[in-house]
């Protein structure tokens, strides 16, 4: 009999000094200064930091959005730089799943073609059982067939949410999902995320600069002037709160 | 607020560039005719002052008549040249002989065909200068019988030499002359590119047809003498039937009827800058709706901050005027562009317009401008009105695009606009008032635009059913066009109807085309009993001497022959053609359905045969007399002898070949009929007609499929040179289309960038840009067809007393009608597509 191997936490997505300049000479910025994260699978992580930090930047490289210039980023064992722009859409398409602070659905898709649209690009037929479970747990059986100008903007965001767990991806990324939500339909789409990590084993990775949002992770980021400054294990909304407020001084 | 509209027009450039070249297409075709036409008609204005330059009076035949093609006169006897000689104040006088004469090339054709392009003229040569504008190159005038002096354009272009022997067609047969000397026309080598064959005055008489006469009499006055005062002493002295007019006269007479002819052919080249224009509107419209929906924001808080609603109304109509006049302007430039491309375009043609400067007139300028500015300012009146009704408040509010479709109000105007367009069609084609193609050009535009006001109505729908199969084929980019084609039906449908207007025309030009030649050939199979006709190519007088049909008839291989000769009188005081016929074959060669009398009476001279229905009309039988004036003969009563139900072979009249010479002065023949003697093939018939035609090169040898084919072709480049100048118009739509797409895929930025986040790859965007095009191209044609199928169907019924029997539509040509707009859609949407898939994903989500 062999000895049990501890199995290394599982890692769904990492970036290894990453950097981002915007600009050039004087007018330079460096929007990622050499970060170098691992993003665990099934898990919730949380990018917290002021405006310009570097958060959403962050989030759009590792999401395959916008490309490094220089530094590497890892989705599974893809290495996104060596991709071509279709391989990266491809990836976007089959192994990520977004939901974004506004706008995230077509206004002319049903709801239902808004929430299996990636897996329609691909011209794959959507798992029925799955699909079913998704829009049940979201609680959108009822407005399937509505178009998103007929819903509200909790309901959109649900959307988005049954949308980006349709198709099984391999990791979720949120970027201010609940930045237009009152806070009860805020509420709501953060336990689905979290019940997507919880229940589901999926992973997901959310920008926010709301602390009571970040409280739902597992992990907490928090970047500064495009470095990682600070993370946090079961964070509390207070205490987040109280690790923001020293970015003041 | 015109700060405001300055800023506003640099701000959308580019969209506003597509407007203008829509209004600049439109504008260059007009001016360009304009121009073209005006530099024709100077051009004729020089050449007949030129011609009587040195004429003071000339002597002609009183009597004249028009059957549309310019006055027609009978000759002048040669004994008047003396007469006009002793009048005192005449310096010199000559007489004029002119007809027809036609080269025979070295390589055995006939040169030119008048059929088709320049006259092929013949006259006599005078030695006078001031009555002459020939003058020589090289050579010596025409002083022997077989001298001839060439024209310096054939003469170049054949390779014709003084000394050399040449062929010359002419109403006596064909001849053998000796080129004696090469003339240019004052400082051309030829005028408009007809061919000159000058002879010597008996000559020209007699292989013109005027012996003992001529066309007219020149006369030019002793030095103090003026025209007026000459023309009145000549004028006393003439006998009846003739008249003095003065040179000036005479210029401006054949100025006036050039103009005629050049204003109809001006008028058929605006028809198509016109419909140009038209569908210009839809394009101008829809890119105003657009920019104003996308900038309601920005008007809204104009008027937030105190703009009143006129100051908003007039900042998109200063934009609109601007836009309007800039493009109109350049438009005209481009016009003088479109002016000389026409031009060569009726060089190649063989029409040769002297390369003169073109002569712009003012109003080729102004009109234009005028017009273009109108129609831009008119089309975005609605736009810029709703413009002005946006409330402050949506300002604070997130950009609503207007999505509706359906008010009743559009769909009761839309139905009025139709139903009167129609009313106008049925209107101007089945009582025909006498302004009917006013009235049916109405109804064509009304019927257009209130097809167009149900668009939106229609476009929902007719868009599902055209995106069913794309959206079945190719999956989700499918389902995006067809959605995205479906969201706005407003948009959809102005821009497809832009397309409708050109794919209706044509196809109401092709199914025109494909009834009238199923219906020609009807005609000739029908009412054409004989087995060959010898046409010939020479114009409306023909260019066969009797000779032909003599000698034909006389070929063992023939059975019957039966000439026919064209002939212009006035029936009742109108103008009309008549054909003469022989009266003892033509019944045996075409079937004419003589419903009473026989056509053999035709015989007799003072005789006539009249179309049954035209008899009725005019309350004639058998055995009444018809007031008929002939150009030479002057009045006559000719007498009814039969009446006949078939038109289309020979027409509304006919004389017999007695009664045509002793009326006319020249005797050609225009077509001869013949039926091949029984047991004689086909091919050993034409083998033996041509030993007769191979000496008159202008003579052509057809069967029946052949005489129906040359009606036919000629029907053909007719409409083909009309579906060309349509093709003005599809191009304007498909601008329209792609500025719509581009106009659309800048306002659906975020949604773009949103797809092609979530996994939409690039050739997927551009599939469904594409896809939308072509569904808006589709959508376009459909509606195209349908009403090009109506138009097409109601003049063939209007028209069915006419010989228009057939209604055939030519479905393979209606196929390829639908695939060039589908390549045309493809095509239409490459720019936008390229534009949509290359929009930075990042730049798109996170826009605004």
């Amino acid at each position: 009999m062999t000895a049990p191997i501890a199995a290394p936490p599982a890692i769904a997505a990492r970036a290894v000094d990453a950097t981002k300049v915007y600009g050039k000479g004087d007018t330079e910025v460096r929007a990622l200064d050499g970060v170098t994260v691992d993003f665990p699978a099934h898990a919730f992580t949380a990018i917290m930091g002021p405006s310009g930090s570097g958060k959403s930047t962050l989030m759009q490289c590792v999401a395959g959005l916008d490309t490094l210039t220089s530094g590497q980023v890892f989705i599974g064992d893809a290495e996104l730089s060596s991709l071509s722009e279709k391989q990266l859409t491809l990836l976007r398409r089959d192994k990520i799943g977004f939901v974004f602070q506004a706008f995230n659905l077509v206004p002319t898709l049903t709801a239902e073609e808004n929430i299996t649209l990636p897996m329609d690009l691909a011209g794959r037929k959507p798992d029925k059982e799955w699909l079913d479970q998704v829009v049940r747990t979201v609680g959108l059986a009822d407005r399937l067939h509505h178009r998103p100008s007929e819903l509200s903007g909790g309901q959109q965001q649900r959307v988005a949410v049954a949308r980006a767990l349709a198709s099984r991806p391999e990791i979720i990324f949120g970027d201010e999902p609940t930045g237009n939500l009152d806070s009860r339909a805020g509420a709501e789409i953060l336990s689905f995320l979290r019940d997507a990590v919880k229940q589901m084993g999926q992973t997901v990775v959310m920008v926010t600069h709301d602390p009571t949002a970040a409280s739902y992770a597992d992990h907490v980021l928090f970047l500064a002037d495009g470095k990682i400054v600070d993370r946090m294990d079961e964070p509390t909304a207070d205490a987040v709160l109280d690790r923001i407020k020293q970015f003041g001084r | 607020m015109l700060h405001v509209t300055w800023k506003g027009l640099l701000a959308h450039k580019i969209r506003l560039a597509t407007t203008a070249i829509a209004v600049l297409i439109g504008v260059a075709f007009m001016a360009g005719t304009l121009v073209l036409t005006a530099t024709i008609g100077s051009t004729f204005d020089g050449l007949y002052a030129d011609i009587n330059a040195g004429t003071d009076v000339v002597v002609r035949g009183a009597q004249s008549v028009n059957a549309g093609f310019g006055d027609v006169r009978g000759p002048v006897p040669e004994s008047v040249l003396a007469t006009v000689q002793g009048v005192p104040g005449v310096r010199i006088a000559e007489g004029n002989v002119n007809g027809y004469a036609q080269y025979v090339g070295k390589d055995g054709k006939a040169v030119g065909n008048p059929n088709r392009g320049a006259p092929t003229l013949g006259f006599a040569w005078s030695d006078d200068q001031s009555l002459n504008p020939l003058r020589l190159a090289t050579g010596t005038a025409p002083t022997k019988p077989d001298d001839v002096v060439v024209d310096k354009a054939t003469a170049d272009k054949e390779g014709f030499a003084v000394g050399d022997r040449v062929t010359i067609l002419t109403q006596s047969g064909s001849e053998q002359f000796t080129v004696s000397g090469i003339a240019r026309f004052g400082n051309v080598d030829s005028p408009l590119g007809a061919t000159l064959a000058v002879f010597t005055t008996p000559t020209a008489q007699r292989v013109l047809g005027l012996p003992g006469q001529f066309s007219a009499v020149a006369a030019a006055a002793d030095p103090g003498i003026s025209q007026q005062e000459l023309a009145s002493r000549v004028q006393e002295v003439l006998p009846d039937g003739l008249e003095a007019v003065t040179g000036k006269d005479l210029t401006q007479e054949q100025q006036s009827q050039t103009r005629q002819i050049v204003g109809s052919f001006s008028t058929f080249l605006l028809v198509f800058a016109g419909v140009a224009l038209f569908v210009g509107c839809f394009l101008i419209y829809n890119t105003f709706s657009i920019i104003v929906a996308q900038r309601s924001r920005e008007m809204a808080l104009l008027r937030a901050i105190g703009a009143a609603r006129r100051q908003v109304l007039t900042s998109v109509l200063v934009e609109a005027l601007i836009t309007g006049f800039v493009a109109s302007a350049v438009g005209v430039v481009v016009g003088m562009g479109v002016a000389v491309g026409l031009r060569s375009l009726l060089s190649a043609f063989g029409f040769g317009i002297p390369a003169t400067g073109l002569t712009v007139e003012p109003s080729a300028v102004v009109v234009p401008i005028l017009v273009g500015v109108l129609i831009t300012v008119a089309s975005a009146f609605f736009p810029a009105r709703k413009a002005s009704k946006v409330p402050p408040v949506a300002a604070m509010r997130s950009v609503q695009i207007d999505e509706s479709s359906r008010s009743i109000t559009r769909m009761i105007l839309g139905a009025l606009i139709l139903g009167l367009g129609i009313l106008q069609l049925f209107i101007g084609l089945v009582s025909r008032p006498d302004n009917a193609l006013l009235i049916v050009g109405g109804g064509v535009v009304f019927t257009f635009l209130g097809v167009a006001a149900l668009g939106p109505v229609i476009a929902r729908p007719v868009a599902r059913v055209i995106g069913w199969p794309i959206a079945r084929l190719r999956h989700m980019p499918g389902v995006i066009a067809r959605d995205n084609a479906m969201r706005n039906p407003k948009r959809t449908a102005s821009t497809a109807a832009a397309l409708m207007i050109g794919v209706g025309l044509v196809a109401f030009i092709l199914i025109f085309w494909s009834s009238a030649t199923d219906s020609i050939r009807g005609v000739v199979n029908k009412g054409f009993v004989g087995d060959f006709v010898v046409q010939s190519n020479a114009g409306f007088d023909g260019g066969l001497p009797p000779s032909v049909a003599t000698q034909i008839g006389a070929l063992p291989e023939v059975a019957t022959v039966a000439e026919t000769r064209n002939v212009v009188a006035a029936v009742n005081g109108n103008g009309a053609f008549m054909l003469a016929v022989n009266p003892q074959s033509f019944g045996s060669l075409a079937d004419l359905q003589v419903k009473e009398g026989t056509l053999d009476a035709l015989a007799e001279n003072g005789t006539i045969a009249v179309y049954d229905q035209t008899a009725k009309d005019k309350g004639w039988v058998v055995g009444d007399t018809v007031p008929v004036t002939f150009p030479v003969s002057g009045p006559q009563q000719l007498k009814v002898v039969a009446t006949f139900g078939e038109q289309n072979i020979g027409g509304t009249y006919l004389i017999g070949l007695p009664t045509a010479e002793a009326n006319t002065a020249v005797q050609v023949d225009n077509s001869v009929y013949v039926k091949l003697a029984p047991g004689v093939s086909a091919e050993a018939g034409r083998k033996a007609i041509e030993t007769v035609t191979d000496t008159y090169p202008n003579a052509q040898v057809q069967d029946k499929v052949e005489f129906a084919d040359s009606i036919v072709g000629q029907v053909t480049s007719l409409l083909l040179f009309v579906i060309v100048l349509l093709l003005l118009a599809v191009v304007i739509a498909l601008i329209g289309i792609a500025n719509t797409l581009a106009l659309s895929i800048f306002e659906r930025t975020r949604e773009i960038g949103l797809l092609r986040a979530v996994g939409m790859t690039r050739t997927q965007v551009r599939s469904a840009v594409r896809w939308e095009s072509v569904i808006m191209a589709l959508l376009g044609t459909a509606l195209g067809l349908v009403i090009g199928l109506f138009f097409g169907w109601a003049l063939i019924q209007a028209l069915s007393d006419q010989g228009f029997d057939t209604f055939s539509v030519p479905i393979p040509l209606l196929v390829l009608v639908v695939l060039v707009a589908f390549g045309a859609g493809v095509l239409a949407a490459v720019f936008p597509a390229r534009r949509a898939s290359n929009l930075n994903v990042l730049d798109a989500i996170s826009s605004e």
